[in-house]
């Protein structure tokens, strides 16, 4: 007997070495493949302070001279000031008009056993698997006479997520066990308040990752601004770094500083959130 | 016992409370669906917005002998299917490689994550400057000594398309990745405590257990892939315009040229294609794999 387990124990070890090998080749592997996304976002961090000739030979060099007027010079001629607002408001009323109606719809289709919640779910999972038809969705907001206006664009794109949040909300409430509810209904609390004062904060964890996810999508979505706002004075970053970058497209040192202006904000949320996007997303999509 | 039980469900969970949700996403999403398939049947114009004329399958007629168009079909079929399976391999490679214990583990998850949080705009412009006449890409090749492959990549008619291809698998592999890490870290240890006590090798591990173990993931990535892939439009109007020529255009770019032409009725024709299309092959692909996860279970 003890012999034997002696010998597996020679036997891990040694294996446990291999593993530490093979891993330390994957790992040399994997950073090194990395550089593939390292360096085009060095490219354009290094470029947005170069000067345009510095700039225009797009290596990954810090700059010689760190030029920050380059930001300031894209702010005021580029009108990234107005777009940001744009962008901050398109984006936080679109995850606001998504997040609230779509969490208490996935709530209830996961907890209802009857044939609404069936129904409803294949009712919103058409939005997962079909895509939005742009043009008659251009008449619908100009025969309505929203075409133009912040409103339209924010419902479009609280409309086209729903689907997704609807489904990684009613994922999740699945794995949660209904007796909290029941507690809450013996307390005598109404369902809306019970949604909020002890749904919610179980629900917390699915909440942040898919608001998470709408909040990108929203911030970075160009589809929808472009064909649904058409005075410049509305539009987002990315339609308005698009436009400028048609304009400039030789001062790379500008169009660089402004895809860095455009960026910056949604990284920094997604370095803050990004614990929850995994775990969310084994809650909220893969266990399902 | 029963009716009582429901009577609980009904006033614990009451059904009214998904109806908000239903109206925003109906009338903002699926009655723009539905009109498309009234008005795809008209002569409507944007100059004549409001007296579209009924003139039955023209549109489609037209069509699907417009080669410009046959052309945008195949050239969203190779995206689609290019794109879809970088994603899916690379993504996995990844994740397998980022689930060991390595010592960057969390790093480079972050690193390679980080693409899908940018803008398609950030992506475009970006590779348009790699891939451009004296870009990174065409130094890279002349310090290795391939000179003689140098061009610009997004001008050129066989290239176009890859570079295309290239910043949508750049973007998105970090996000395959993680709906695969999501997967790996569902699955119960002691099977591979098991296996590893009956002597199994990594690689039967990987094929009897993780792989199949992996199929939810599977699903989840291979139908968003493709929707994402048939869907594509920023990519391509960002990098290409859908040049040169015409060997870039999609499905969703030469809607939107006709769109702007004031062609309404042709281009929600051709939306509704679109639709079918991507609706059809995303049900299929789902079908199938879910299939097999049922298979296995």
């Amino acid at each position: 007997m003890s012999t034997d387990s002696k010998n597996t124990t020679v036997k891990l070890t040694s294996m446990e070495k291999q593993r530490k090998r093979t891993d330390l080749i994957i790992e040399i592997i994997v950073i090194f493949f990395s550089l593939i996304i390292i360096v085009p976002i060095l490219i354009m961090v290094f470029g947005s302070f170069k000067d345009s000739t510095e700039a225009a030979k797009f290596n990954i060099l810090p700059p010689k001279e760190w030029h920050f007027e380059n930001y300031v010079y894209v702010i005021t001629v580029g009108n990234i000031g107005r777009a940001l607002i744009n962008s901050l408001v398109v984006t936080f009323f679109s995850v606001l008009f998504c997040m609230v109606p779509a969490s208490l719809a996935g709530f209830i289709i996961a907890r209802r056993t009857t044939k609404i919640s069936s129904r409803s779910q294949t009712f919103f999972m058409i939005g997962l698997y079909a895509p939005m038809n742009m043009i008659t969705t251009f008449a619908l907001l100009r025969v309505t006479g929203l075409l133009g206006s912040y409103f339209a664009v924010i419902m479009v794109l609280a409309a086209s997520q729903i689907p997704y949040a609807v489904y990684m909300v009613s994922n999740f409430v699945r794995n949660v066990p209904r007796e909290l509810d029941q507690a809450a209904l013996i307390d005598g609390c109404s369902s809306l308040r019970m949604f909020f004062t002890i749904i919610t904060p179980v629900m917390k964890p699915i909440l942040v990752t898919t608001t998470v996810l709408v909040t990108m999508n929203s911030w970075n979505d160009f589809m929808v601004p472009l064909y649904f706002f058409n005075t410049s004075s509305r539009w987002t970053l990315p339609l308005t770094v698009y436009n400028f970058y048609g304009q400039y497209f030789r001062d790379w040192n500008l169009v660089f500083a402004n895809l860095v202006i455009t960026a910056l904000p949604i990284t920094i949320l997604y370095l803050y959130a990004q614990k929850h996007i995994v775990s969310g997303l084994t809650s909220g999509a893969v266990k399902g | 016992m029963q009716p009582s039980k429901l009577r609980i469900e009904k006033t614990l969970y009451p059904g009214s409370l998904i109806i908000p949700a239903a109206i925003v996403f109906g009338f903002f999403y699926i009655l723009p669906i539905i009109m498309a398939f009234v008005m795809s049947l008209t002569d409507w114009n944007l100059s004549r917005f409001y007296e579209p004329k009924f003139i039955g399958f023209e549109n489609f007629e037209y069509i699907f002998n417009d080669p410009k168009f046959l052309l945008s079909v195949k050239n969203t079929i190779v995206f689609a299917v290019f794109t879809a399976t970088l994603k899916t391999v690379l993504g996995l490679v990844l994740a397998l490689a980022l689930d060991r214990q390595l010592k960057t583990k969390n790093l480079m998850r972050t690193i390679y994550y980080l693409p899908a949080v940018l803008s398609m705009v950030v992506v475009g412009i970006m590779m348009k400057s790699i891939f451009s006449l004296d870009g990174v890409f065409n130094n890279l090749l002349g310090s290795i000594g391939l000179d003689f492959l140098q061009k610009d990549w997004v001008m050129n008619k066989s290239t176009a398309m890859a570079v295309v291809i290239f910043a949508d698998v750049w973007r998105w592999t970090g996000f395959n990745m993680a709906i695969f890490l999501a997967g790996l870290q569902g699955i119960d240890k002691e099977y591979y405590e098991a296996a590893k006590i009956d002597g199994a090798s990594g690689w039967n591990m990987l094929r009897k257990i993780t792989l199949p173990l992996l199929m939810p993931a599977f699903t989840i990535n291979i139908v968003f892939n493709v929707i994402g892939g048939l869907k594509v439009f920023d990519q391509v109007f960002i990098i290409t315009g859908g040049g040169p020529g015409f060997t870039t255009q999609v499905l969703s770019t030469y809607v939107f040229t006709n769109y702007s032409q004031g062609l309404l009725g042709r281009s929600t024709a051709m939306s509704l294609i679109l639709f079918i299309f991507v609706y059809g092959s995303s049900s299929i692909v789902n079908y199938i794999l879910k299939k097999k996860e049922v298979d296995i279970s």
